[in-house]
């Protein structure tokens, strides 16, 4: 098949040679089970690997959530996995619906199907999420529901606040909002919320979503966009996706989903984290410039729902060793960050760099220029761009340390408002990214 | 003559149900009639079916189209006389066709003389015939099956000034099965028609024999002696007569009915009947199979008995609540249709007259373990009229012919016992005998084919069944066998075309013959058996090791 798909390359109709890619995307014996599971109202996607811990406890929430609140709805579960050694597949198989029923003491109308194809022998999360995709666009899906296969905190009618805005209202895009700990979600709340505001022009607090819900009008036509055929399309697709939503005028809202636990993560995880999602907004601002650069301000996006109370421990962070962090790496990247950052931000940097914990400040109007400049320089290639946002990573634990300090005694509310002061300070700034941007050096 | 009573005779046998009000009016009274159905014969003999069942055609105010029964050994005049039965009975049996008729065991009619006897007076001898009392609180937690219009099982008789006790309307005062006079009088009764040489009985309502306090009164030890009683009577004086339950019961508390082969001979399947509707729409087998999972083993000489339609609304008493809620949004949108706990509809309205969708239903009728029963009409698509009052809809006159009065009756229109169907899409002029007879791609012309291929074998009758899974759920297919002869049934409940892999490597060697055309498929190998199927489309298919 790949022949075929390189032979009509030069085909003059280019939505052929992405159809006929997809194709190659499904192994015969994944097409077997879609054929056998056949057009359905609902798709829930996982992208596994190696979870066998935690899949077991989502499969049974979502199978619950399917029987409590869409037992007429024909639904199946397509596990996407990436070459797991731990048995997660066959875990996700062997779920029975059955334990679910005369747990939840719900009843099921129709069959529920639980299917897993192996894309590929390593994790790819853009493989993943396309095979889901493709299988939601053969199925003809009306909604595709997109589930974090380690949510230790899912619940089954989360599955209903992710659907019922693509059933009910026509919503293309469904993301979610979290309850976290004031401590979490750090990432999120520093960099990708401000800077896809400021880029976008709209208010998506959670941009980079690990669980979500996609309408078949979206799912089918992400699947045919540019964005697989580039780098970060492939590693970051849940951005991707959001940025493709907002950008191409689908309707977008965002459903309060209740408490979210995060993983435990190691420090390596948090450059590939850096990759996926810093990586690839910065790779999506290269294309969609003549969008992006003329939006100022942003607005809202709609919020369904209601917050839930918060019922998780709060976190402990190393804050020393956060500062320690920082510090060598803007000490030992120097000449990385000459390149990237202007000779005052980067000046700026090394004074903060020389703080005690005490009295160390990152100030919002720093790191929104510092966040801007690493956008601009990824633009321009000034260094490899894996490089830049790998060297992203230690200045962005810097301003970590300066979020917990700030925020250590505050209100969850308090909290949000100084999140939206980092927001408008993003905002404020945009016209300096747009001079660096332009900027030939 | 009579037929001799074979044992087992009603494994193999195809059951049409009519009602003689409704079938054929010989005398233009506009009311159908025995000498009618007598004329009509030659018709259910063609269709295939060897036995009638006949709906209450006995004395009664018709309150509810005669399970209101107020005298059991004689004929209501409206369809003749007994001398006119015994001839029907006679012209049946002279065609091979054997006739059930209603035992209607629970209750009569207020206007019975039983009942006029037994409200009389407290002290008349009658008066222990019936469930009286002082009070309407006894036997609290019994349900009202009538919901639309009862509100208690007890009514107030002002004559004798006490509650009487009824578990359908209340002109339908129950039987008292404690008193033995009771026992011993149903047995006459009985006795009275299998003397004049019917073959079997229907016992209407048999759950609700006996009343026990903080029951259900249903279902109970004491309602089971008494039908083992019945049955030994049978068997020792009227061997080969068979007795049919009306139970509607979930599978489990059915399966005591058939006691050790002492208690009926068959009964009605009635949570299996919803779920096919189910099953169909949601194009899934799912409802199917579970149930069917759930159906306990009978004993060898017991049989289910399978409906699509009959007499009654399609009952959803059997099913959850989430399956009732389904059903009544997609079978009956509009309230009208809806009745009690059910739907008051016909086959081909419910299925929307898609004639795929009948067939499909016909064939997993005629396929599935049971001896099934065609309500009349069904078998040329008849329509109905939900804006008649309870069941009356789907209780028109037979459709014979495109002209008067749908070749019913030679009675003015006005004067016949109930409106035919009259729309163009349902009414005479489009659905009928005659104009079917005609056509050999009509519904009743594909009805004579399966019901004569049905009757080709034993295997649907008394076969063994077993559910093959294939990954397509839409799909239900099932392995037949009876000694050496082996059938597969494949459903596609779906309306668009599938591919379904069946796993059929025991059988391997074997060739496959499909049965309505008689063709050859390929031989059954070590790979999965792959077919195609059109939407609703079914193959029965004979495996034939050559």
């Amino acid at each position: 098949m790949s022949g075929l798909v390189g032979h009509i390359r030069g085909d003059s109709n280019p939505r052929w040679e992405v159809e006929l890619a997809e194709e190659t995307l499904l192994t015969d014996d994944f097409l077997r089970q879609l054929i056998n599971v056949g057009e359905v109202d609902i798709l829930i996607g996982l992208s596994t690997h190696n979870n066998a811990k935690t899949i077991e406890p989502v499969i049974r929430a979502v199978q619950s959530g399917i029987l409590k609140c869409f037992p007429r709805d024909r639904a199946v579960i397509i596990n996407a996995d990436g070459g797991s050694q731990d048995g997660t597949p066959e875990l996700v198989i062997g779920a029975s619906i059955d334990d679910v029923r005369s747990l939840s003491k719900v009843y099921a109308l129709r069959t529920l199907h639980s299917i897993s194809t192996q894309y590929a022998r390593s994790p790819d999360l853009g493989t993943a999420l396309r095979t889901i995709l493709a299988a939601a666009d053969l199925l003809r899906a009306k909604a595709c529901v997109v589930v974090s296969p380690d949510s230790t905190t899912i619940q089954p009618d989360q599955l209903q606040l992710l659907v019922r805005p693509v059933y009910n209202d026509n919503f293309d895009l469904v993301l979610p909002i979290y309850r976290r700990q004031k401590f979490e979600g750090v990432l999120m709340r520093n960099l990708l919320y401000p800077m896809t505001r400021a880029i976008y022009g709209y208010r998506v607090l959670e941009p980079y979503a690990s669980e979500f819900a996609i309408s078949g009008r979206l799912a089918t036509d992400f699947l045919t966009s540019e964005s697989w055929n580039n780098d970060w399309g492939r590693i970051g697709p849940e951005i991707c996706l959001t940025i493709a939503a907002i950008t191409g005028k689908y309707r977008v809202c965002q459903s309060y989903l209740g408490t979210k636990a995060q993983p435990h993560r190691s420090a390596t995880d948090l450059v590939a984290a850096m990759r996926r999602t810093a990586g690839a907004l910065f790779s999506s601002m290269d294309s969609s410039f003549p969008l992006w650069s003329t939006i100022t301000g942003s607005q809202p996006v709609p919020i369904l729902g209601s917050p839930t109370e918060l019922a998780l421990e709060p976190v402990r962070v190393n804050r020393k060793r956060l500062l320690e962090m920082f510090a060598a790496g803007v000490s030992q990247l120097e000449p990385v960050f000459e390149s990237i950052l202007s000779a005052s931000t980067l000046s700026e940097l090394q004074k903060i760099a020389k703080l005690e914990v005490g009295e160390f400040d990152y100030p919002a109007d720093v790191w929104a220029r510092t966040v801007f400049e690493f956008a601009a320089s990824y633009h321009k290639s000034v260094i490899s761009r894996d490089h830049i946002v790998q060297a992203l990573v230690p200045l962005y634990r810097g301003r970590t340390l300066t979020f917990l300090l700030e925020n250590r005694d505050r209100s969850e509310e308090d909290i949000e408002k100084s999140v939206e002061s980092l927001c408008d300070e993003f905002e404020r700034l945009k016209p300096y990214l747009l001079e660096g941007w332009a900027d030939r050096k | 003559m009579p037929l001799k009573r074979e044992q087992g005779w009603y494994k193999d046998a195809i059951i049409y149900q009519i009602h003689v009000r409704s079938f054929y009016d010989s005398n233009g009274d506009g009311i159908g009639d025995f000498n009618g159905l007598a004329q009509k014969l030659d018709y259910v003999q063609e269709l295939g079916a060897n036995a009638i069942w006949l709906m209450p055609f006995f004395p009664s105010p018709l309150r509810d189209d005669g399970y209101d029964i107020a005298g059991y050994k004689s004929v209501h005049p409206n369809y003749g006389t007994l001398e006119d039965f015994k001839t029907f009975l006679s012209s049946a049996h002279d065609r091979g066709i054997r006739v059930i008729i209603e035992m209607v065991a629970n209750h009569t009619s207020d206007e019975h003389p039983w009942f006029r006897e037994s409200r009389s007076s407290q002290d008349n001898p009658k008066r222990d015939w019936y469930v009286w009392s002082d009070t309407d609180t006894k036997y609290a937690g019994t349900r009202i099956i009538f919901v639309d219009t009862e509100k208690s099982n007890w009514a107030w008789d002002p004559i004798s000034k006490s509650y009487y006790w009824h578990r359908f309307f209340s002109h339908q005062p129950d039987l008292n099965y404690d008193n033995p006079a009771v026992r011993e009088e149903m047995w006459n009764v009985m006795k009275f028609w299998l003397d004049l040489g019917i073959d079997g009985f229907r016992l209407d309502a048999v759950p609700y024999l006996i009343e026990r306090e903080g029951t259900s009164c249903e279902n109970l030890p004491e309602t089971h002696e008494v039908i083992r009683e019945l049955r030994k009577k049978i068997d020792e004086q009227f061997p080969g007569a068979m007795l049919l339950a009306e139970a509607n019961q979930w599978p489990a508390d059915l399966r005591p009915y058939f006691g050790n082969g002492d208690e009926f001979h068959m009964a009605f399947h009635f949570p299996l009947m919803p779920r096919m509707f189910m099953g169909l729409r949601l194009e899934d087998r799912k409802p199917i199979t579970e149930i069917l999972q759930q159906t306990p083993e009978i004993p060898a000489a017991c049989q289910w008995c399978l409906f699509l339609r009959n007499h009654d609304e399609l009952t959803l008493e059997m099913v959850t609540d989430v399956e009732r809620d389904y059903m009544y949004d997609i079978y009956a949108k509009d309230k009208t249709m809806r009745l009690n706990l059910g739907i008051r509809r016909r086959l081909a309205p419910l299925l929307d007259n898609d004639r795929r969708r009948i067939e499909l239903m016909n064939g997993m009728l005629m396929s599935l373990p049971g001896t099934p029963i065609i309500y009349y009409g069904d078998e040329i698509g008849m329509g109905d009229n939900i804006y008649l009052g309870d069941r009356n809809g789907v209780r028109t006159p037979m459709q014979w012919s495109g002209g008067w009065n749908g070749g019913f009756s030679a009675a003015d229109p006005e004067s016949l016992y109930s409106p035919p169907i009259l729309n163009p899409v349902y009414g005479c002029q489009a659905v009928n005998v005659l104009s079917q007879k005609r056509t050999a791609h009509s519904l009743l012309s594909w009805m004579k084919h399966i019901i004569g291929i049905r009757r080709s074998s034993s295997v649907f009758g008394s076969g063994s069944i077993e559910f093959l899974y294939p990954a397509n759920h839409r799909v239900l297919a099932y392995v037949r066998q009876l000694a050496k002869e082996t059938v597969l049934v494949v459903n596609n409940l779906s309306s668009a075309a599938q591919a379904v892999e069946l796993d059929l490597r025991r059988y391997k060697g074997n060739i496959l013959i499909e049965m309505f055309g008689r063709n050859i498929f390929p031989r059954i190998g070590d790979l999965p058996y792959l077919l195609t199927m059109g939407p609703y489309q079914f193959y029965w298919f004979r495996l034939r090791r050559i």
